[in-house]
Formats: C-alpha cells, sequence, structure tokens
C-alpha cells in the first residue's frame, strides 16, 4: 500500500526551532482525523527525538511515513551515536551537559518515554557516525 | 457583501466589498484560514471565523469591521445594564471608575456593574479547584484559562484534544452576568426579559454570552464595543466634572461597588495569571503566541505548569480591537489607576466555600460542549485526498504567492479537493502543463457549483 512520507530537517543545538518538526507532524495526523491518543503518542515521541538530536546528537532529519494502519517516525543524526544503547534505554541514565539540566532536560527519560509511548523502537548507532531511531505506531481506530 | 450561504446567524465581521482591494492582507493573516479572495474580494467563511480580529486590524483599507450592535435599544420601558469590563477605565486616564459608571447611567443605563467583585470570586474558586485537583488528577496539566472567548473558540477549532485542559470554572462575565440577573429580578419583581443585560468589552468579536453558557432561567447577554460608547461617554464623563461632579449614588449592593486595583490588573496581561496567587502559572498574550504555545501543549510540553492565562490580544484586554486609545497609553493608565485603588481583597473565603460546594462555580455545559458554542472544528482529510493534496502541493512548487485567493498553495490544494476552487485559479498548475491530464480532469469534476 502506498504512504504519505515527510521528511524535516533538524538542527543540532537549534533549541529555538526545536520541537517544529513533531508539530509539522502532528498536524499532519490531525488533519488526516487519525486518533488522538495516536497523535499524542507520535508527537511525544518525535519531541523526545528531536531533543535528543539536539541535545545529544548532530544535524539531521525526522521523518514520518504514514498510511491508514500505521505511523513510522524515523529520527536519524550525523553526531557521535550511542555506545551503550543498553545502558541509554535505563530510566535516569544521562549525559547531558550541566547547562541543559539547568534547562529542565536531562533527566533520563526520553528513551524511556519513547518506548512507552511507541508500539516498536529500534535504535541503531554507530559511535562516531550517529544515531537512528525508528518507531512505529499501529492505528487502532 | 460577501456572505457565505450556510453561515451561522453571527457573524463576527464584515466585509465591504467597495472598500476591498482584494490585496489578499486578510487573507494570509487569518488563523484559521477562513478569508479567500473571490471575484477580487474578500469573503469570509463565517462558520470558521473565531472573531480574533487580526483581519480588522490588518487591513489597510478599513473594509472589514466587527458586527455592528446599536445602542437604540436602551428603551427606557425595560432596565438595561452595563456589564463593565474594567478595560473600559483605562481608556480614560485620570478619571476614577466610579465616575466612569455613573457616566454610563447618565448615558441611559439603569445600572452600571464593576466585575471586580466577580473576578474574586473566581480567583478564590480557581486556587480551590487547582488544590483539589492536584489530589484528584481530574483534570490534565496545565489548566488553560477559560476567560478570553478568541482562545476558547481557537481550541474548539484547532486544537481540540486540548478541551480537556480547559478550566472548568465559569468565567467572571459568566458568572457576573448569571447572578446580575437574578438579584435584579429579584429587586424589581420582575421577569428576566424586561431587563437587558450589555456586556462592554473591547473584544474583537464582540460577542456577548451566550444563553448556553448561563444555563436555565437566564437570557443570552447583548454586546458594545467600548468604542461604540466612547465618544457619548466621554461627553457624559465631562458632564459631570463640570456639574462638580454629582456625588455617587450609594450602591445598594456589593457588586454594584467600584472596583478594586487588582480587577483593573485584569485588563492587562498576567493579571488573572498573578490573581490565582499560584507558583507555577504562565501569562501568553497575542494571538500567535496563543497559537505557538497551544501546539506546545498539544506534543505534550508544560506538564509542569499549573495554569496558563492567554490572551488572544497583546498586552492582553487593553489590545482588544474595540479600545479607543492605544494599547501602551491604556496600559499606564490602567497601572496607575490600580496603584491608587490599592490591590486588595475583600470577599469572604467561607462564603466563597460555601458556593463552591453547591457547584454554583460549574457551568452546566461541560468542556465538550464548548464545541457547539465555540463553533466548528477543522475540516479533516481522508486518506486519498491527502496524498492527492500532497501530490497538487508538489506539481504546483510554488511559492505561496496568494494570487489564487487561498492564503498559500496547501491551503490551495486543500480548497482544490473540497471542491471551493478550480485548477484555473492557480497560475503556476497552468505553467506545469496539467492541462488535459488525467489529474486536470479529476479535479475540475470536484469542483462545486456555486
Ligand atoms: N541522538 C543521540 N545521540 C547521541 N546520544 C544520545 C542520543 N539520544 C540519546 N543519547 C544518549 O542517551 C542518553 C539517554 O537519553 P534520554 O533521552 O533517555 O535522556 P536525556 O536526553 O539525557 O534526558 P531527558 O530526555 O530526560 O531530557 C542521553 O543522555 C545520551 O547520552
Ligand atoms: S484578549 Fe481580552 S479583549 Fe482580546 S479577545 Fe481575549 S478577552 Fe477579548
Ligand atoms: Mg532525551
Amino acid at each position: 500500500m502506498t504512504s504519505i512520507h515527510k521528511s524535516y530537517h533538524v538542527a543540532k543545538n537549534d533549541f529555538i526551532h526545536a520541537g517544529e518538526a513533531s508539530i509539522h507532524v502532528k498536524n499532519l495526523l490531525k488533519s488526516m482525523n487519525y486518533n488522538q491518543d495516536l497523535v499524542r503518542r507520535v508527537a511525544i515521541c518525535g519531541y523526545e527525538a528531536e531533543m535528543n538530536l539536539v541535545m545529544h546528537g548532530g544535524d539531521g532529519e525526522l521523518s514520518v511515513d504514514v498510511n491508514s494502519e500505521r505511523v513510522i517516525l524515523e529520527v536519524a543524526d550525523r553526531g557521535p551515536g550511542i555506545l551503550d544503547i543498553e545502558l541509554a534505554m535505563q530510566e535516569g541514565y544521562s549525559t547531558a551537559k550541566e547547562e541543559y539540566r539547568e534547562m529542565g532536560f536531562g533527566a533520563g527519560m526520553g528513551l524511556p518515554n519513547m518506548k512507552k509511548n511507541s508500539d516498536a523502537l529500534k535504535i541503531t548507532s554507530e559511535p562516531g557516525q550517529g544515531t537512528h531511531v525508528s518507531m512505529t505506531f499501529y492505528n487502532k481506530g | 457583501m460577501q456572505e457565505e450561504k450556510d453561515a451561522p446567524r453571527h457573524f463576527f465581521v464584515h466585509t465591504e466589498a467597495d472598500l476591498c482591494l482584494g490585496c489578499s492582507l486578510c487573507v494570509k493573516r487569518c488563523p484559521t484560514r477562513a478569508i479567500r479572495v473571490r471575484d477580487g474580494k474578500a469573503a469570509v467563511k463565517h462558520s470558521v471565523c473565531i472573531g480574533c480580529g487580526e483581519c480588522i486590524r490588518i487591513c489597510e483599507q478599513g473594509a472589514i469591521t466587527a458586527s455592528t450592535s446599536d445602542l437604540n435599544s436602551l428603551s427606557s420601558d425595560k432596565i438595561s445594564i452595563a456589564l463593565v469590563s474594567p478595560v473600559l477605565y483605562s481608556q480614560f486616564p485620570g478619571i476614577l471608575p466610579r465616575d466612569i459608571l455613573q457616566g454610563l447611567k447618565s448615558m441611559g443605563f439603569t445600572h452600571a456593574v464593576d466585575m471586580a467583585y466577580y473576578f474574586e470570586m473566581f480567583q478564590w474558586a480557581t486556587a480551590e479547584y487547582v488544590s483539589r485537583n492536584r489530589k484528584t488528577g481530574e483534570s490534565p496539566w496545565p489548566l488553560i484559562s477559560p476567560v478570553c472567548p478568541v482562545v476558547i473558540r481557537l481550541i474548539v477549532h484547532r486544537f481540540p484534544s486540548l478541551l480537556p485542559h480547559v478550566h472548568p470554572i465559569m468565567r467572571p462575565v459568566a458568572l457576573m452576568a448569571r447572578d446580575v440577573l437574578s438579584q435584579f429580578k429579584h429587586h424589581y419583581g420582575i421577569e428576566g426579559h424586561d431587563i437587558l443585560l450589555y456586556y462592554i468589552n473591547p473584544c474583537p468579536s464582540k460577542m456577548g454570552i451566550p444563553k448556553k453558557e448561563l444555563g436555565k432561567g437566564t437570557h443570552s447577554t447583548g454586546a458594545l464595543g467600548i468604542n461604540d460608547i466612547y465618544a457619548e461617554l466621554s461627553r457624559q464623563i465631562k458632564h459631570l466634572e463640570k456639574s462638580d461632579k454629582i456625588p455617587f449614588a450609594q450602591a445598594g449592593y456589593e457588586f454594584e461597588q467600584c472596583t478594586s486595583g487588582g480587577g483593573i490588573l485584569w485588563s492587562l496581561s498576567g493579571g488573572e495569571a498573578e490573581a490565582t496567587g499560584l507558583e507555577r502559572i504562565l501569562a501568553v498574550a497575542g494571538l500567535y503566541e496563543t497559537i505557538t504555545y497551544l501546539e506546545k501543549i498539544e506534543i505534550g510540553l508544560f506538564r509542569d505548569i499549573e495554569y496558563i492565562e492567554f490572551r488572544a490580544c497583546r498586552e492582553g484586554c487593553i489590545g482588544g480591537a474595540l479600545n479607543a486609545i492605544d494599547k501602551y497609553l491604556a496600559k499606564s493608565a490602567a497601572l496607575k489607576m490600580s496603584k491608587v485603588l490599592g490591590v486588595g481583597t475583600r470577599l469572604n473565603r467561607e462564603r466563597v466555600l460555601r458556593l463552591y460546594d453547591s457547584n454554583w462555580f460549574f457551568p452546566k455545559v461541560s468542556p465538550q460542549d464548548l464545541k457547539k458554542i465555540g463553533g466548528q472544528q477543522e475540516k479533516t482529510f481522508s486518506f486519498e485526498e491527502m496524498r492527492l493534496i500532497e501530490e497538487i502541493v508538489r506539481i504546483i512548487d510554488g511559492k505561496s504567492c496568494g494570487a489564487c485567493g487561498s492564503p498559500d498553495c496547501r491551503t490551495f490544494a486543500e480548497d482544490l479537493v473540497k471542491g471551493e476552487a478550480a485548477p484555473e485559479d492557480c497560475v503556476y498548475l497552468e505553467l506545469r502543463g496539467i492541462q488535459n491530464t488525467d489529474l486536470h480532469e479529476k479535479l475540475k469534476s470536484l469542483k462545486k457549483r456555486p
């Protein structure tokens, strides 16, 4: 089945525009009348992934692929990558810099939140090359 | 004048075809994409207009105006009561609120009632609701202030998923209208329909309070823009000054007494939030700032904030489109007057709590019912329609020039799919050579006959 595919550029350290790609994705799904809960989950995960790119990763893209059965959200960056993915997934684990903690980030809850709010989460990372996060959400109604 | 056929009875704005140049400034400005240029003139889809007044502000021709209401109905055989937004006081620098209320009476209102008392009621009830909500979790954080009607309509139209965030206490002017009506009915021993309420306010949407919002045994409240009455009221106030200020008749009811400094601060951005006495609060003013925040709440931000005061107008209600003087002059006047009058509370908290527990503060309408009062939700598209829209946008590959009469290329594509525009309205589509293609035939067939 064919799908609708859109992609947005996200820049490292750009706190001013961080979140805009997720807002676009959210609005696309809203205008297609996806159920509110799915839209909410996609938006939350998109925002967490976008913030991780901005804070820890490098320049990259957020893209979304939508058909009537599911939404696939992918965030890929060309940053330092994640050395130990299992460790990064643990609640409370964070390497966020002090200045980001002062802004209210760095609770180490982003990845666990993405896991909780998506139906499938897959992270691949090559240290020195970048990080690729892929999440799937099923449209249940 | 161009009006949509199936429009609701109440229009927030009117367009004057003779003055309109078809420049599409308003088309691009409208936050709900409710305006198109058709046959060279701006046409408003009233069913999706939220009455924010941005088009009124941006039109250089003065071709868009707020709906008019006439004062002729101040008839002598009915009791007419002015419900006064504190913004009115800021329009007369250096004049005491009580003289302004007296001026309204000289104009022919039987009574002029100040809102400060209801602000105080509202703020107590808000503090109470927030503290209970911390335990019950009944409403999601952040709560959104119910005060600005434009913001509520914006939420209904573009952010319906945020309706559960709307603070469920009745807004002060609704508390006021309901209470004043019942007290005066009792006082005069007459029926409700012999009492006319006029809400004097600066809102661009100049809307009264619908009966639905007030509940059983009430009727809706009319509305007057501050600029509707400004000239006449100024004259009356000058007259008062000349006659060496008629001593202010001792008001028999506490709600007819004059405002407090705190009440006056409600006309500025932040006044309401500050009055809640809560710590985790924000005050956001301006339509586009409001939209940005609502977008962010919708992606899950600000969960650590308990209450957000939103105002559609910049600087708060003193920035309302129907004010008579500039918002910065008004701000300065309001700040001075609030100092003169002093900020303090005068209500008995016990009494407010008793009313709270008797559900006095809760509207008979649920947030979901707001949908009915607030108007229409944004149109959504099926998957196939959305694919078509994406394809059209890709083919046009334009610069949102606006020559088609829609605000941008995407909205034009949506209009095509909805059958509200024709392919030949877009100069680019022709250039891209879609004539004689299947797509062209399909798009032509979608167009609804006018
Ligand atoms: N795109 C990325 N590139 C490099 N490292 C990342 C990336 N995303 C996550 N990480 C690493 O994984 C850790 C955990 O991420 P997570 O999102 O769970 O928490 P956080 O971002 O540190 O804090 P929070 O999300 O609560 O603000 C990060 O601190 C960082 O070390
Ligand atoms: S900000 Fe105030 S004046 Fe403007 S629309 Fe809202 S309530 Fe009315
Ligand atoms: Mg994170």
